[in-house]
């Protein structure tokens, strides 16, 4: 296990030394501008003091492959990257046979075995050094200690994960970044002189290309259509609307865009919230309370078990996507009914996720559907992830199944991950949602969106429905009757102000990202699959978890990526956001990425999975080069493992 | 008989072994320092009472049972737990009809609902409706020191949008955390006079989410029975043990005090950690809190103080630092220092201002700031141009502050007869409560009734309800009048929505103003005076 800093310091040249290797024998970078009739070229759009400090940005702020004269760009390469081969699209869509199910993966025993070996090596020594150090140096405990009648703000029992082992790798976590988290992130640079105690900026930024963020289609741009409606609000409306929704802080503005949130999940209302966390700790407990049963996916997200407690009902987890479990579950709760007094229980909520941030898993929905019939319960999907990331017309799970979304009770969303704006929606019928209106916390007491982040939300999801031209009798904002879905946006669904570039106006823009992103993520997940690694998650999903196992390999593959010549950021996690063993880096895909960067990715992971021990999946193996070569069979081959 | 002989001689060695590694252990136990002190009390325990030994195990027996007992529960399989056949359980599934998911709104709530105004355009001191297109002055929106619609604002916020875009696209652990987040941080942390401050990307959840970071089973609460429902919330899902003292009463919080350390005192135990949880101004009625005696009684009885500025941030003080600047308090006094960027700023977002301990802890256990996208970059600059305004101008709090004071003229002739207020006399935000009649129950007496019976601090209601007899949603239906008669002539109040049956202690009914420095003194006159105008009218009918 090279996890000694001799290895490191290898392992850092050799990856050098690859990357510079490849970045001689790609075309050197011509300045796209000369060569095409791109008005985007980063000079041009670019903000010079963002690109002051940038070290070593060429390999990341210019396409690899040059665009020809009648490629049209109108995005900032460095924030939505250039990609013209139109074989390098997909569609997400369930195939038949695809499966559901998760699997945990187990890898080799060794493995296992060091993994627990390196927790428990970790355990001991941290007690070791907190037995030393409270004797030889109490000043660095007094924090801990009961000083002056007051006890410690954290026992040294409840800090310990966090002094002895979070605090080693604390580089990883946390990183400040400045501009547009978008294809590429510029991170601020850190050192510390303290073991990690404490980390300084050093002033100087990296440019990085950013496999991490929940930035799925790429909206996240200070360029562009949705850009410039949203600096049209901001003149328009200024930054905030006052208070609450129910107080002072309903506009015109909100109406508007909850309307046109009904219409893109399907559903006959929705409501909108400032903050995607409140949106299920604030709205949870208007649906249910005391002799109310929820029923929770394990790996529900904490929004949701916050509002879950604060709602005073009944919890019972089930079995991660696990629809025998559930099925059980369900047998058991409704015929013994509440506890102690056994009597029925007022109402059921089965509450899951559309796609599981940690797992990539999407939820077996047709499988939950077919249960609700049988044991009327009602059901709460989380779309965090999946809404505008999933579906033939991004409208979610229901899309991605072909399921009617009326058939889900309550359909939640957030809108900082595909929108790239803030804030969440519930969605449903017309009384429940007027039910949360007044009933949810949200409503008196928290405040409304903002206008901008209100403008970011409507021209971004009007770019991915397109905007039907204008009709004469569509005057009202809510649909009347049962319009069909998914549909374009009726022009009066929009601000009369809010001028949409014209890809974004007729759909084409919001599909193109669509069919990119999905193209991304299968690669990514099948590839990775084929150079041999272990990863979680449905193919279609743009999370792909990829298992690192041993506590001790997660910074080094951070770090190690991260100081690459074409430095990548990734996202690590281990205990206790996933079990003990199943430590793992996650990647974000997204549209914005170009095949180009998902094989520079590939590239990085290739070397550092080797140098690290970390290829112990099964199936067939393909050298990376033939991935490369091979990547649209790739995405579009039938794999039955 | 025969077989066993065999059997026992290969035993022998087993046994022989035994004995000797338990000498061995005996010797090793001996060895470790203190055990003598153990095994003498066993050994004397047992001589003086073998009862005693008895009864420890069954002790240690029934500790063990419990522990057995609290895990096999979980499971839903406890002593409570019927078995059904398969069909019986079919039956039981078919039988089953679930309540409606939503409760359908009474008449009233619907009627409520429709009548929020909608504003059409930005919202400011003078926005447009969009039922009527008519402008009118607002007394409803926080906008307390008239940064809405700021120009320098709008162009830094512009200037952001062009860097950063809208989202941040990620929480503040992975590559959520902007430069300007930290910037903001710092300015409020500054501005504060605080070692540091925390930025929760909703004000709102930005309390409830400090009170568990910190609180924990155990740990003692005492916390004012009228703390807003966000406090609430932290409080319940901290699980640590509260106590309650009367709404802004001193005198209740040092008796509550005193008699939990008397019972600590009484009980011994481990020192647990303890808070004093309470607000600058009441979100409930816009009473302000004594903040040199509540840093007194917490110094002397060694409590954190959790203070919670959502509603004097930006809105009190010379420059609108809030409490600590009103009363000249070093903010560093105060433990925990949380703050509604959303309210005092116009901008959106929470902060709890501390020591780096405190902002630090936050940052890896405050659950809506771990498990949350970061605030949209041009939210936080728009709040650092905020603080940045108000640090220049303290003339926007003078000018906040007449205009408080107009209002309470404007009001005088009608209060203490058809409305009363509780609020503080330099609070910005009014609260207006209606006058019980004589013949109500809440005869003008009811606090003086309260005082005669002893509060209870383990409980959040008093020990004589004042509301009893008091029927909300006829005054909630007065007071909408009352909103309704303002808006017809131009003036846009609101009365303080809540939930109803959600927060501990029912909270009066009210309208609640919002006095904006945005507002000319003639505006606010004008408009405080179309109030009065409308309360007469609709109050004095009942007469
Ligand atoms: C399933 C789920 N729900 C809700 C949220 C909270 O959303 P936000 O970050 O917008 O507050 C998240 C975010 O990570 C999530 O994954």
């Amino acid at each position: 296990m090279p996890s000694s800093a001799a290895s490191y310091l290898s392992a850092l040249s050799k990856a050098d030394a690859q990357a510079r290797r490849s970045h001689n024998s790609t075309p050197p970078g011509t300045p796209a501008l000369s060569m095409s009739s791109s008005i985007t070229a980063e000079s041009e759009l670019e903000d010079p003091f963002s690109l002051a400090n940038d070290t070593d940005s060429t390999d990341l702020m210019r396409p690899r492959t040059a665009p020809t004269s009648e490629q049209v760009f109108t995005t900032v390469h460095a924030e939505f990257g250039h990609c013209a081969n139109q074989d390098y699209r997909y569609t997400s869509e369930h195939g038949p046979d695809d499966d559901l199910s998760h699997v945990d993966v187990e890898p080799p025993y060794y493995i296992l075995l060091s993994t627990y070996a390196s927790y428990l090596l970790l355990i001991v020594m941290g007690h070791l050094r907190d037995f030393v150090g409270k004797r030889f140096r109490p000043a660095a405990y007094k924090d801990l200690k009961a000083t002056n009648g007051y006890a410690p703000l954290s026992s040294d029992f409840d800090s310990f994960y966090i002094r002895r082992l979070k605090l080693r790798i604390n580089d990883c976590f946390s990183q400040p970044i400045t501009g547009v988290a978008g294809r590429t992130v510029t991170i601020l640079d850190r050192t510390t002189q303290n073991y990690n105690a404490t980390q300084e900026l050093t002033g100087t930024t990296t440019r990085t290309l950013n496999i991490s963020s929940y930035n799925y289609l790429g909206f996240g741009q200070a360029r562009g259509g949705c850009a410039d409606a949203v600096e049209a609000c901001l003149q328009r409306y200024g930054v905030s609307t006052l208070g609450a929704r129910l107080e002072g802080g309903t506009s015109d503005l909100h109406v508007l865009a909850e309307a046109l949130v009904a219409r893109f999940v399907g559903a006959e209302a929705a409501v909108i919230s400032s903050m995607g966390y409140a949106t299920n700790s604030t709205f949870i407990p208007a649906l249910v309370g005391k002799g109310c049963l929820v029923i929770s996916d394990e790996l529900n997200h904490a929004s949701i078990r916050i509002g879950v407690r604060y709602s005073g009902a009944s919890v019972r987890m089930f079995k991660h996507n696990d629809m025998h479990a559930l099925e059980a579950l369900l047998r058991e709760v409704v015929s013994q009914g509440q506890p102690k007094t056994h009597r029925h229980w007022k109402k059921i909520l089965v509450i899951v996720e559309g796609l599981y941030s940690m797992e990539g898993t999407m939820v077996d929905l047709p499988g939950i559907l077919a249960l609700k019939k049988q044991y009327k319960f009602n059901l709460f999907v989380d779309e965090a992830h999946s809404i505008g990331a999933i579906g033939p017309h991004g409208r979610g799970v229901c899309d991605y199944f072909g399921i009617d979304p009326r058939e889900v009770d309550i359909l939640m969303g957030t809108f900082t991950k595909s929108f790239g704006a803030a804030g969440g929606y519930v969605a449903g019928s017309t009384a429940l949602i007027d039910c949360l209106r007044v009933h949810g916390h949200s409503g008196p007491y928290a405040e409304a969106m903002a206008p901008p982040v209100l403008a970011q939300v409507v021209s971004s999801m009007a770019s991915i429905m397109g905007v039907a031209p204008a009709h004469t009798s569509t005057s009202t904002l809510q649909p009347a009757h049962r319009e069909p879905h998914p549909a374009a946006a009726p022009a009066s669904a929009l601000p009369a102000w809010m001028a949409l570039p014209p890809a974004q106006r007729d759909g084409s823009e919001g599909h193109e990202r669509l069919r990119r992103l999905a193209f991304n993520s299968r690669y990514m997940a099948r590839a990775l699959k084929k150079l041999g690694f272990i990863t979680y998650g449905h193919p279609s999903s743009p999370i792909v978890p990829l298992l690192i196992f041993n506590p001790g390999k997660l910074p080094l593959f951070h770090r190690l990526m991260k100081d690459r010549a074409t430095p990548i950021v990734v996202v690590v996690v281990s205990y206790p956001a996933t079990p003990l063993v199943s430590g793992r880096v996650r990647f974000c895909l997204s549209a914005a990425h170009t095949k180009d960067d998902i094989d520079t990715v590939l590239g990085a992971c290739d070397e550092i999975g080797d140098l690290l021990d970390l290829k112990h999946g099964v199936g067939e193996r393909w050298p990376l080069e033939e991935i490369m070569e091979r990547s649209v069979e790739l995405v579009h081959m039938d794999v039955h493992e | 008989m025969n077989a066993t002989t065999p059997a026992t001689s290969p035993l022998y060695p087993v046994f022989a072994a035994l004995s000797s590694s338990l000498s061995v252990a005996e010797d090793i136990f001996y060895k470790i320092p203190g055990s003598q002190v153990v095994a003498r009390y066993v050994k004397s325990s047992h001589r003086n009472d073998p009862g005693r030994t008895a009864l420890e195990l069954i002790l240690v027996v029934f500790a063990i049972w419990t522990l057995m007992k609290s895990r096999t529960r979980k499971d839903g399989q406890g002593k409570h737990f019927i078995s059904f056949n398969e069909k019986e359980i079919d039956d039981l599934v078919a039988d089953w009809t679930p309540e409606p998911l939503g409760k359908p709104l009474s008449e009233f709530e619907k009627h409520d609902l429709a009548a929020v105004p909608i504003i059409q355009g930005p919202n400011g001191p003078r926005p447009k409706l969009a039922s009527n297109g008519k402008t009118v002055l607002n007394l409803a929106s926080f906008n307390f020191t008239g940064l809405a619609g700021n120009e320098n604002i709008k162009e830094r916020a512009i200037e952001t949008l062009r860097k950063y875009g809208l989202g941040s696209c990620g929480p503040p652990g992975f590559y959520g955390t902007v430069d300007v987040h930290m910037d903001f941080e710092r300015d409020v942390a500054d501005f504060l006079g605080t070692e540091a401050a925390i930025l929760y990307s909703q004000g709102f959840s930005t309390v409830s989410s400090v009170i568990p970071a910190f609180c924990k089973r155990g740990d003692i609460i005492v916390a004012d029975r009228s703390v807003n429902f966000a406090i609430q919330k932290g409080i319940q899902i901290s699980r640590s043990t509260v106590r309650w003292y009367d709404h802004n009463d001193m005198n209740s919080l040092q008796e509550v005090l005193e008699s939990v350390d008397k019972e600590r005192k009484k009980r011994g135990g481990p020192l647990t950690r303890r808070f004093i949880v309470t607000e600058g101004i009441f979100e409930q009625d816009g009473k302000m809190s004594d903040l040199p005696k509540l840093i007194e009684l917490k110094l002397k009885y060694k409590y954190r103080l959790l203070l919670d500025e959502s509603f004097s941030f930006g809105t009190v003080g010379r420059t609108g630092r809030g409490l600590t600047e009103l009363y000249n308090v070093p903010a560093a006094q105060v433990d925990m220092l949380c703050g509604n960027v959303s309210i005092g700023l116009a901008s959106g977002g929470g902060f709890c201002a501390g020591s780096s301990v405190v902002v630090e802890h936050q940052r890896i256990n405050g659950t809506s700031f771990v498990f949350s996208a970061s605030m949209p970059p041009l939210l936080a600059v728009s709040a650092s141009e905020g603080i940045a305004i108000l640090r220049a101008q303290p003339s926007i709090l003078a000018t906040l502050q007449e205009n408080v004071r107009a209002i309470h003229t404007v009001l005088a002739p009608v209060t203490g007869t058809l409305v009363t207020i509780p609020s503080h006399a330099a609070s910005p935000v009014i609260h207006i409560h209606i006058k019980p009649q004589a013949t109500s129950a809440l005869a003008p007496g009811a606090a003086a009734l309260i005082k005669h019976s002893k509060s209870n601090p383990a409980s959040v209601r008093l020990p004589v309800d004042p509301l009893k007899g008091v029927d909300m949603e006829a005054e909630e239906k007065l007071l909408q009048e009352i909103v309704e008669e303002c808006l017809n002539n131009g003036v846009w109040v609101t009365r303080a929505k809540r939930l109803r049956g959600q927060e501990l202690v029912e909270p009066r009914a009210s309208i609640r103003l919002s006095v904006t420095a945005a507002l000319s003194r003639k505006e606010t006159e004008k408009a405080a005076g179309v109030l009065k105008a409308a309360i007469t009218k609709v109050l004095g009918k009942r007469r």
